[in-house]
């Protein structure tokens, strides 16, 4: 019983396994199939429905898994195979790949089948070296993997694409392989990967491109036959030779060039067209379809040729080459160049082959082509004819446009401006001038060459009316005149002058309607600034017109011109308005002239000239005025006047300056002229500082004066005291009678007893009387006086009267006399014999001591109680006067003063001795500074 | 058409004139392999392997200068054969890309200055008599113009080596014509004398 249930068990089994999983069936049941070129290998074998199975590859040397999974494959109820596709990384003939499948359900899993193996070529009966893929065509940017096969017994070196060394996967024994990711497009003969090995060298190419990107196909007929069809290239394939693109045009093959534009000729109309471009990347298809009538493309018309040539118009005449045309409708363009003008006149007919070309200029070469095109349903132009050209024939020219410029009351130019060759209507041979004077004066004609410009007018008088006639001569015909009265001489300075400025290229000029103006205004123009040589140009405006632009291109930058405005009429020509302007406003070139500075006390004028017209350059707005630093400008004001040409500069302290003024227009300022100027004390100021002055010392004098005169008295005992009245002996000679001056009863000499030094003479000190002489004689010595003491003894009276030597004069009062401020008078005592002897006596004892009046040594045995023998017998004391004898007291008496000095003038002081006594060295180092201080010594 | 400079130096023989256009000739052919090396960037350190393509059917050292003349000349027909066979593949494929750089300048320089070469070894040949019994129909060289392998880099790989014949055969005619030259210009002392 157990036995027989796990039979029925096992049965049981064994049905489900065969009904539910089928067992994997033999190996040569797998069957393996590999497209070389995709990498791809076919994996088929026999199964009874679709299922899941685990595929597993591996390289079959290495036994290495590339593929392991679990994948569903595709089952072919007809033949009942399942198939699985997979791709291999690398060529397929790399390396032998085997392959093995089991089946899997949820509940069970199959026994692997056994492998079946497709070899690569590193089998050892491919013994030599082999690279794979070959030629392989790819898009750019793609990556391909290249393998190299080194030969039986040979090694592996490296592997390069394009000589650049790649990294080597090694595959299998002989096998290496490399990957080259985002590929950039090849040259034209490929891109080459190079296998090294010890021995050997080999290597593959590989062609990197694009598919086709043709475009835009189109066909039309040119004979109303046959298809002409069109197409553009696109991008560059990269790819040449026999992995170029290949055309098909509704499957037949056609040629292609390399140019952008291909054109392929078809011999009879299709009504649609299919063009296909392939090449190993791909393919594009390109269709077009039209009826023949809507695709017609003219030829360019034949035998193109002018006929009935005249002076306005012309005939054109061609031909078609195909009998088509006769009937077709065709629009036809005729272009026309003459001087590099064209213009384009469109005709339309049924088989036109004839047109009239009206409105032409004579004596005018023309250029001309001829293109058609379909009337009905256009298409497109045609070709163009090939060009001819023809001359039109000549004409009456133009009537030249004349102006009169009047250069003075009497002179003037009749201007003419050439005739256009547009208007010249053929070769202009000269012009004719008539003028026409008054009936009197007649006229005359001269005839200049087509060369001439203008004509000399000359005028007998400026109020008897001329008119100019001028008419052109071409070589065929004249011209009608062109008539103008001679218009008055007006000065460029008699009328108000405008400015005016450009704008948007020109001068606009406006004026009001005037009643001269009734055939119409001229409007000339001239450089303000020229001479006789002038070039004039002008401008005619209709009647009615009251506004002109002047166009400023051909007029220089910086020149200033002047426009005239003239309104014509039966009368003549009469100026109505005028302007100046600049076609462009400069900076004036030119500084101002002549600056200058002039200095008004403190300020400083600046003066300067205008600048030249011609150097203004602009119109000048005004001036601005620097003062002039090390460096620097500081402006100091704006002129805006620019008629005022000075300024002044004021309140400036006494320096140095520079001063620069600078004109300017709208286009800015000039250099600038500059002017130095050194600010000194001005003259009115040195004449006041003079008159100051000499107020001033007037007044000090004066204040001195008055001092002096106040304080005349002491003036007088310090600069001029009374000489004392010498004491005269009573033996006074007879020589001394001539003098009947007494001297004053008052006159008196008080000997002043000092302290004397061993060898040091004595002073003898005289009491002074009053200026007024209101003192008396006997009146006290005044002790109380200002003068210092030593001024009052400088007049000694000696007791001892002797005779003075004359020479005795030349050591003293000579000495005194030859003091310019010492004037000491003396009467009739000069002579002494006493001061004659002591003073030759002297000379050898006292030299070089002032001694006017020196005491004689018999002066000395005169009896004097406060004098001390030895004092005086040294003579070292001051001594002044000492002719004159110390005398008893009735040497008193009035009559003793005969024969005395009348006066002593000195201002120099008497000095004693420095070798005399202290007392007086004391009495003179105070009396000095006492003087000064106005304190009296006592 | 370039063709070999006589306004050479006066008097200078026929030999001298050959061997300056061969040695001129052989320059160009290291050019024009420079050029292609550059162009395919293959490496200038490993030429490709194989025999030669050109071989002389007899050789022998004992040959006169003149024979081995004449038998260069065969090597060099040859060659010229294989170089027009080399162009048409180049252009069939369009491998300069349809214009004409320095390559194809130079290339076809070369192709004419084998022409002159062949012309004038010929004349001189026939100038001389030193030769013997050998014409021009002889049979004296082989050269092979098939591919080995399949494919681009196939062709490109037989192309260098006909680049390496010229230049061997320029090289080597050189020196032929060279002991020509020394041979005939002795025999023309001793006739002088």
């Amino acid at each position: 019983m157990y036995i027989w249930l796990s039979w029925v068990m096992l049965v049981t089994l064994q049905v489900r396994k065969g009904l539910c999983l089928e067992d994997f069936p033999l190996s040569q049941a797998i069957k393996l199939e590999k497209d070389l070129d995709s990498h791809t290998l076919y994996i088929k074998w026999r199964c009874a429905h679709p299922g899941l199975y685990d595929v597993e590859i591996y390289r079959t040397e290495f036994m290495e898994s590339v593929f392991n999974e679990t994948v569903e494959a595709r089952w072919d109820k007809n033949n009942g195979l399942c198939q699985w596709t997979w791709t291999s990384q690398f060529p397929l003939e790399c390396t032998s790949h085997s392959v093995r499948i089991r089946s899997r359900d949820p509940l069970h899993v199959g026994e692997w089948s056994p492998s079946s193996i497709t070899e690569g070529k590193d089998i050892p009966n491919n013994s030599k070296i082999q690279v794979y893929p070959q030629d392989k065509v790819v898009l750019v940017g793609s990556s391909t993997s290249f393998c190299c096969i080194v030969g039986e017994g040979d090694d592996f070196v490296k592997m390069m694409y394009e000589n650049r060394n790649e990294r080597e996967l090694r595959l299998s024994r002989r096998s290496y392989a490399i990957t080259r990711t985002n590929q950039s497009a090849s040259r034209p003969s490929g891109n080459n990967v190079v296998c090294s090995s010890r021995e050997a060298m080999y290597g593959a190419t590989i062609f990197v491109g694009y598919p086709p990107g043709d475009y835009d196909l189109t066909c039309d007929t040119r004979d109303l036959e046959s298809a002409e069809c069109q197409w553009k290239v696109g991008r560059d394939t990269r790819l040449y030779g026999r992995r170029k693109t290949r055309y098909t045009l509704n499957g037949r093959n056609v040629s292609s060039s390399r140019k952008q534009i291909q054109t392929i000729q078809v011999g009879k109309w299709e009504s649609s067209w299919i063009l296909v471009a392939e090449n190993p990347l791909g393919n594009v298809e390109l269709r077009d379809s039209a009826q023949l009538t809507d695709r017609v493309h003219p030829v360019a018309p034949g035998d193109l040729k002018a006929g009935n040539v005249n002076a306005w118009n012309v005939t054109l005449e061609w031909t078609w080459p195909f009998p088509t045309y006769k009937d077709l409708p065709l629009i036809c363009q005729v272009q026309i160049t003459a001087n590099a003008h064209s213009d384009m006149r469109n005709f339309s007919r049924p088989g036109l082959s004839q047109v009239s070309l009206l409105d032409l200029q004579p004596y005018e070469t023309y250029r001309v082509i001829v293109r058609c095109g379909s009337q009905n349903n256009f298409w497109k132009w045609g070709d163009w004819s090939p060009q001819i050209s023809f001359q039109t024939k000549m004409d009456r020219p133009e009537v030249p446009d004349i102006w009169i410029w009047m250069k003075s009351a009497n002179a003037g130019f009749v201007l003419w401006k050439p005739l256009s060759r547009s208007e010249s209507h053929g070769v202009i041979t000269g012009y004719e001038v008539t003028q026409e004077r008054a009936p009197e004066d007649g006229q005359w004609t001269y005839v200049y060459p087509m060369s001439q410009r203008n004509a000399t007018l000359i005028l007998q008088d400026n109020s008897s009316q001329s008119v100019v006639y001028v008419r052109a001569k071409n070589s065929e015909f004249h011209s009608n005149y062109s008539r103008l009265a001679v218009p008055k001489y007006w000065p460029d300075t008699e009328d108000p002058v405008y400015e005016v400025a450009v704008r948007d290229g020109g001068f606009d000029l406006s004026w009001p309607a005037s009643a001269n103006g009734t055939l119409g205004y001229v409007v000339e123009w001239v450089n303000t600034a020229c001479g006789l040589d002038c070039t004039v140009d002008w401008l005619k405006v209709p009647d009615g017109n009251t506004s002109a632009k002047i166009p400023s291109r051909d007029l220089i930058a910086g020149v200033r011109y002047t426009f005239s405005l003239f309104g014509l009429s039966d009368e003549g020509c009469e100026l109505l308005q005028r302007w100046h302007g600049y076609s462009k406003e400069m900076v004036p070139a030119q500084s101002v002239l002549n600056l200058e500075a002039n200095q008004y006390k403190s300020n400083v004028q600046l003066t300067w000239g205008k600048i030249p017209c011609t150097s203004q350059r602009g119109f000048v707005r005004g001036y601005n005025i620097y003062l002039v630093h090390i460096s620097s400008l500081r402006f100091l004001t704006n002129i805006t006047d620019p008629n005022v040409m000075s300024y002044t500069v004021k309140k400036l302290s006494l320096s140095s300056y520079k001063f620069t003024v600078k004109a300017y227009t709208d286009a800015g300022e000039d250099g600038g002229a500059t002017v130095s100027v050194n600010l000194g004390p001005y003259s009115d100021f040195l004449i006041v500082e003079i008159l100051v002055s000499l107020g001033s010392m007037s007044l000090f004098f004066a204040l001195i004066a008055g001092v002096c005169y106040k304080k005349r008295n002491w003036v007088k005992k310090a600069f001029y005291p009374d000489i004392p009245e010498p004491k005269l002996p009573d033996e006074w000679t007879a020589t001394q009678a001539p003098l009947e001056v007494k001297p004053s009863p008052h006159s008196m000499v008080q000997i002043m007893e000092r302290q004397w030094d061993s060898g040091k003479g004595g002073l003898c000190t005289v009491p002074e009387n009053d200026e007024d002489g209101s003192g008396t004689g006997n009146e006290p010595m005044d002790t109380d006086s200002d003068e210092p003491p030593l001024l009052q003894y400088y007049n000694q009276v000696v007791s001892n009267s002797s005779e003075v030597h004359p020479g005795s004069d030349s050591s003293s009062s000579t000495s005194s006399l030859a003091s310019a401020n010492t004037d000491v008078t003396y009467t009739g005592i000069q002579i002494s014999g006493c001061c004659y002897n002591a003073a030759t006596e002297e000379s050898a004892e006292c030299p070089g001591s002032y001694r006017p009046q020196m005491l004689s040594e018999g002066c000395q045995e005169e009896p004097q109680a406060d004098l001390e023998s030895p004092g005086l017998a040294s003579f070292g004391g001051y001594r002044p006067q000492c002719s004159w004898k110390v005398d008893s007291a009735e040497a008193l008496s009035f009559d003793s003063s005969v024969g005395s000095p009348t006066s002593v003038n000195s201002t120099q002081f008497l000095i004693p001795d420095v070798s005399t006594e202290d007392s007086r060295n004391t009495s003179t180092s105070k009396w000095f500074p006492s003087f000064l201080s106005g304190k009296t010594m006592k | 058409m370039e063709g070999p400079s006589d306004a050479g130096v006066p008097g200078r023989s026929a030999a001298a004139k050959a061997l300056d256009l061969a040695r001129l000739l052989h320059g160009e052919c290291a050019r024009l392999l420079d050029l292609f090396r550059e162009r395919e960037s293959f490496p200038a350190d490993h030429d490709p392997e194989g025999g030669r393509l050109v071989s002389l059917g007899r050789w022998s050292d004992d040959m006169s200068a003149a024979e081995q003349v004449w038998h260069h000349r065969c090597a060099l027909r040859k060659c010229l054969g294989l170089l027009e066979l080399l162009i048409a593949r180049e252009e069939e494929e369009e491998m300069g890309g349809g214009d004409e750089g320095e390559y194809e300048a130079v290339r076809r320089a070369v192709r004419e200055r084998l022409g002159h070469l062949l012309f004038s070894t010929a004349a001189l040949l026939d100038d001389g008599d030193d030769v013997g019994d050998l014409s021009p129909q002889h049979d004296c060289a082989e050269g092979r113009d098939e591919v080995e392998g399949s494919g681009s880099f196939a062709m490109k790989l037989w192309m260098y080596k006909v680049l390496l014949e010229l230049i061997h055969w320029t090289g080597s005619t050189s020196k032929v014509l060279c002991e020509l030259h020394s041979e005939r210009e002795a025999k023309q002392e001793q006739t002088d004398l």
